[in-house]
């Protein structure tokens, strides 16, 4: 008896011991855990690790691998709102010129070195000579001019970020440091246990750089990548190697005049060339619908206006315009050659531009009369984003009168009706990523967030 | 020209000619030699490429099957409906499939001739095509095709794709380029190039070349606009260089597309170095026979010249001896041929000649001392015959009284003792002729000699009863002095006074001149007497020959013996009727003076 009673017993407990070891396991597969490497491979190149190198400014590379590295004093939430980061408050006085930012207390840098408002000031005087930067006790003093309403949002620009520079190398207080740097090829970080924010799960991660289309997926379907940039013209193809990441449309594909306009005529065949120019098609047949026509330069989820830019082709429009225009010059048109997509979208302008009498051909030269561009938004700031639009493509900075949308769209406006920039299309950007890696966070601008990042074990 | 020159420019042009005309014979053969190589090697180039084209086209035409049979295809067949194509849907499929199937250029084609994907050129989608492929042969065909960029030359292959409610055309194609070339193994000196006739005007960045071969193509303009204009065959000569060995024969092939319309051209390049080559070997070989046959020329010429004209250089040089007086001068007879018997001719006339002469010498002696004896006669005996008749009357006289004896014999005596003395005189002057006296130079003034000499004749000028002789003297006051014997030629002077004066027995003008050019003196001394015949100008100067009826004929004959010995001549012009004019010219003759004198000449001058 008593041995059955004790085998009755034993298998309970067994019964029970097991339970709760497969509760336990289960519990396992769905918590956070540390450690393994995040292999992700790119287009993209970053050249430089310097946050204030202008030549790579804005682009989506630059901000995403910068972020692991860098911290800006203020960081911008899904809704655009400045949030804390090495600042932990600020305090804008005489009339938004001069603000004070408090630091985070206990900051280092990947060295060990502590972060004190001297290196802050230093870093922001380097990224932003007109500032005028000042250090004091555990804060840093900006004063710009003119007034800077939006002065929170700049700062989380990654040009902001905070640096400081030993024996040559750029040193962030982000949450990895760099192990491995092969300029414009590959990228391997490791994660600071001594971080601000918290020690990343993953433990390092292996970026490679200038990957094609067919380089990354083969690595993806042999696991050798996690995640992968899925091309603005295959997102939403049938083909997709996986599920795919997608972004609000961050990045404009606009054509730039290399001039003013110069003539009341010129300026009605560049509003020809407008017209001719099938955005709906471009955006159903080569984007295969991975973006949204552009008649402004913000997108629409940014600015809540753009439906105001028409982006219609009215070919007989154009068609009636053109018969106003005696003669209409040989206008080259230059793109990237290295970009397929950008191939077959000048490609398309250049027969679109004909239905309607222009005369433009792919440029052969480095000077193009007009050239398609692609440029992505660097900020959840409309107004920063709008301003940096504008640097990275060598226009005058506009003009806010103000932070309400009506003053956002009068700058936007004047900026389209300047002929200078010819909106065509919103891109958005997508990552193919491994089941595997838990915990991605679906941003609105295609931003990382690797630190909350983890790899669940198993083959992906 | 010398006979041997002659020889030697026959023989040289016979030799140059011959090698010219062999050398250009063989140039000829070997041009038509190596030209009907050429045709044959472009022929088998032609059919080669032909044959590639073929096999080419067979290949595309088999890889366009499988397109056109692929899943895609079909699906897309299939897919067709009547309202607006879903172009999103076919972007990729054109270039998917023609890298599949490695064609260059793959488009799909609707029933209405839209473009529903194309490749290299995606964003035509919707444009219609430009070709009508429902017309399309079955076989493949040149066609153009449009790049976004530029334009190209493919070999097409038209399928249709009988699926769905409408047609689907899918025309896929290569490019012809370098590849397709090297494809080609042209023989040895041979190249091919494809123009791609894309534009109205050639191009050069339309010619497709073999790898690593450059050169300035623009030379090709000319043959391939002949091409694009004639649409025919053409053949021409490139010279790439100034070198000839870089010439190369191009045979420009027209290449027409599906509608008769010359789209490419095949230029099939052969090499003529190893015919200009060859022909340059020819023409050293011709210059180098030349040269040698013109040295064997100059021998051989030399050589016969030598056998021919030795003989007659020897003749010459007898003949010219001969001329100079040496009549014993005589040929060697070395050969028996012509010339042998020519220098024995030559010979014998010389000796015939010398014995003529001799004869001749002979005869003119004798009749010299006939002459002489005949003058010397005539002189004597007009002096004998008073002798005779005064010592007859002597003889006569001695019968008569002692008183007309004494009359007689004093006339008679005085008759005697005058032609005594006339002989004597005859006989003085013979004497005088044969030792006639060397001139004794000296410095004299020719005007003065001639003033002289008419001062001796002065009384007979102007003598009673004699008709008046006017006597003018026409004098060179410049007159410098000269080197002479003043004696000899104031004799020499007077002689010709007497005979001019003794030229005019009815009177007339004794005319007297004198004058200098340079080194040259003259004396002139003139008459208006009835002149000379001829015959008498000619034997004026000849020894005792005279025009007078006492004359001895010697004194013209010592004058110009006188004359003679001062280095000068003497002249004369006479026409009958109209008087005579006898002109003594002198040389300065100052070498012939002592230096004193000489030098006092020299400062008188």
């Amino acid at each position: 008896m008593v041995k059955r009673v004790s085998m009755r017993f034993t298998g309970s407990r067994l019964i029970a011991i097991s339970s709760l070891l497969i509760a336990a396991v289960a519990a396992a597969a769905t918590r956070p855990r540390y450690g393994g490497t995040l292999h992700v491979q790119m287009a993209g190149t970053l050249d430089s690790m310097d946050p204030a190198d202008g030549s790579q400014r804005g682009t989506l590379a630059a901000r995403n691998l910068l972020d692991l590295i860098f911290d800006t004093l203020v960081a911008l939430d899904d809704r655009g709102q400045p949030q804390p980061a090495l600042a932990i408050s600020w305090l804008a006085e005489a009339g938004n010129q001069r603000w004070q930012f408090v630091l985070r207390p206990g900051v280092t840098f990947s060295d060990g070195t502590p972060l004190t408002p001297e290196v802050v000031a230093g870093s922001l005087r380097r990224a932003n000579p007109a500032w005028k930067v000042t250090a004091r006790e555990n804060a840093v003093i900006i004063q710009v001019d003119p007034a800077s309403l939006d002065l929170p949002a700049e700062l989380a620009l990654p040009r902001n970020s905070i640096v400081t520079l030993e024996a040559g190398k750029v040193l962030g207080t982000g949450p990895f440091v760099v192990s491995q740097w092969d300029p414009g090829k590959k990228l391997a970080m490791a994660a600071r246990n001594d971080y601000w924010g918290g020690r990343p799960f993953l433990d390092s991660v292996e970026i490679e750089m200038g990957k094609d289309t067919r380089e990354q997926t083969i690595a993806y379907q042999l696991g050798q990548s996690q995640v992968i940039e899925i091309p603005a013209g295959q997102v939403g193809h049938a083909n997709d190697p996986g599920p795919l990441r997608v972004s609000e449309p961050i990045e404009l594909v606009a054509l730039l005049f290399a001039r003013d306009v110069q003539s009341p005529e010129e300026t009605k065949q560049r509003q020809i060339l407008a017209l001719s120019i099938d955005r709906d098609l471009l955006n159903r047949v080569v984007l295969q619908g991975g973006g949204q026509p552009a008649g402004g330069l913000l997108p629409d989820w940014l600015s809540g206006y753009a439906f105001l830019f028409p982006v219609s082709a009215d070919l007989t429009h154009a068609q009636q315009l053109r018969a106003e225009v005696p003669q209409a010059p040989l206008w080259s048109l230059g793109y990237d050659r290295s970009d397929p997509l950008e191939r077959v979208l000048a490609e398309r302008i250049v027969l679109n531009a004909g239905d309607a009498g222009l005369r433009l051909q792919l440029a052969t030269t480095n000077t193009p009369d007009v050239r398609l561009v692609r440029v992505d938004l660097t900020s959840l700031d409309a107004q920063v984003a709008l301003s940096e639009l504008a640097s990275s493509m060598g226009l005058p900075a506009p003009h806010f009168l103000g932070h309400s949308s009506d003053d956002l769209y009068h700058a936007e406006n004047a900026m389209v009706q300047s002929e200078r920039v010819l909106p065509l299309l919103h891109l958005r950007t997508a990552w193919a990523v491994s089941k595997t890696v838990r915990n991605w966070h679906d941003s609105r601008d295609g931003a990382w967030r690797l630190p909350n990042v983890w790899l669940a074990p198993g083959r992906p | 020209m010398k006979f041997r020159r002659k020889l030697l420019l026959v023989f040289a042009l016979t030799v140059v000619v011959c090698v010219a005309a062999v050398a250009w014979i063989s140039s000829a053969l070997a041009r038509g030699v190596f030209e009907k190589a050429d045709e044959q090697r472009t022929a088998a180039l032609v059919a080669q490429f032909r044959r590639e084209f073929d096999r080419r086209g067979e290949e595309i035409a088999r890889r366009v099957d499988a397109v056109a049979k692929s899943e895609a295809a079909t699906r897309m067949a299939l897919s067709l409906s009547p309202g607006p194509p879903d172009y999103a849907a076919y972007l990729n499929e054109a270039q998917t499939l023609a890298e599949t199937w490695q064609l260059d250029f793959l488009e799909f084609v609707d029933g209405e001739g839209t473009i529903l994907s194309s490749t290299p050129w995606p964003a035509k989608f919707g444009y219609k095509e430009s070709f009508p492929v429902m017309a399309a042969p079955r076989d493949s065909f040149l066609k153009q095709e449009q790049r976004p960029d530029s334009m190209a030359l493919a070999l097409v292959v038209v399928r249709r794709i009988p699926a769905g409610d409408s047609p689907l055309y899918v025309m896929g194609g290569r490019k012809l380029d370098k590849d397709f070339l090297a494809s080609l193994e042209p023989s040895a000196g041979m190249k091919a190039f494809f123009y791609q006739n894309l534009g109205p005007s050639f191009t050069p960045q339309f010619l497709i070349t073999p790898t690593g071969v450059t050169q300035p193509w623009e030379l090709l303009a000319p043959i391939v606009q002949q091409v694009q204009q004639r649409g025919k065959e053409t053949t021409s000569l490139i010279h790439w260089s100034s070198d000839a060995a870089d010439d190369e024969m191009i045979d420009a092939i027209p290449l027409a597309g599906a509608d008769r319309e010359v789209l490419g051209i095949l230029l099939v390049a052969t090499s003529r170095k190893a015919y200009v080559e060859l022909e340059q070997q020819i023409r050293s070989a011709a210059v180098v026979s030349g040269a040698a046959g013109i040295v064997l020329a100059i021998l051989l010429s030399g050589w016969i010249a030598s056998r021919v004209t030795r003989p007659v250089e020897q003749l010459a040089h007898a003949a010219q001896e001969i001329a100079a007086g040496h009549w014993n001068s005589e040929v060697n007879i070395t050969s028996h041929d012509e010339l042998g018997d020519l220098a024995q001719s030559f010979n014998r006339m010389t000796r015939e000649l010398r014995d003529q002469r001799e004869r001749l010498v002979q005869a003119e002696r004798v009749a010299a001392w006939r002459d002489l004896a005949r003058r010397l006669a005539h002189e004597l005996k007009n002096p004998l015959f008073p002798l005779q008749l005064t010592i007859e009357n002597l003889l006569r006289a001695r019968q008569g009284s002692r008183e007309q004896f004494d009359e007689i014999f004093q006339e008679g005596s005085s008759t005697l003792l005058a032609e005594i003395a006339n002989l004597k005189a005859v006989v003085s002057r013979f004497s005088e002729f044969s030792k006639m006296p060397q001139p004794r130079f000296q410095q004299v003034q020719l005007n003065e000699l001639v003033h002289d000499g008419v001062r001796l004749f002065q009384s007979q000028l102007g003598a009673p009863g004699h008709p008046p002789i006017e006597c003018r003297l026409e004098m060179d006051r410049g007159l410098e002095p000269l080197a002479a014997d003043p004696e000899l030629l104031h004799r020499a002077l007077a002689n010709l006074i007497l005979n001019a004066i003794e030229a005019m027995p009815n009177g007339g003008t004794l005319t007297l001149r004198t004058h200098q050019k340079g080194d040259r003196f003259y004396v002139e001394v003139s008459d208006t007497g009835s002149g000379l015949q001829p015959e008498q100008r000619e034997r004026l100067f000849t020894p005792y020959f005279t025009t007078k009826q006492h004359g001895t004929g010697l004194g013209l004959a010592i004058l110009q013996s006188v004359v003679s010995d001062h280095g000068g001549r003497i002249t004369v012009r006479s026409n009958a009727g109209e008087g005579t004019t006898f002109s003594i010219e002198l040389p300065r003759n100052a070498d012939k003076l002592q230096p004193a004198e000489a030098a006092h000449t020299t400062s008188g001058s």
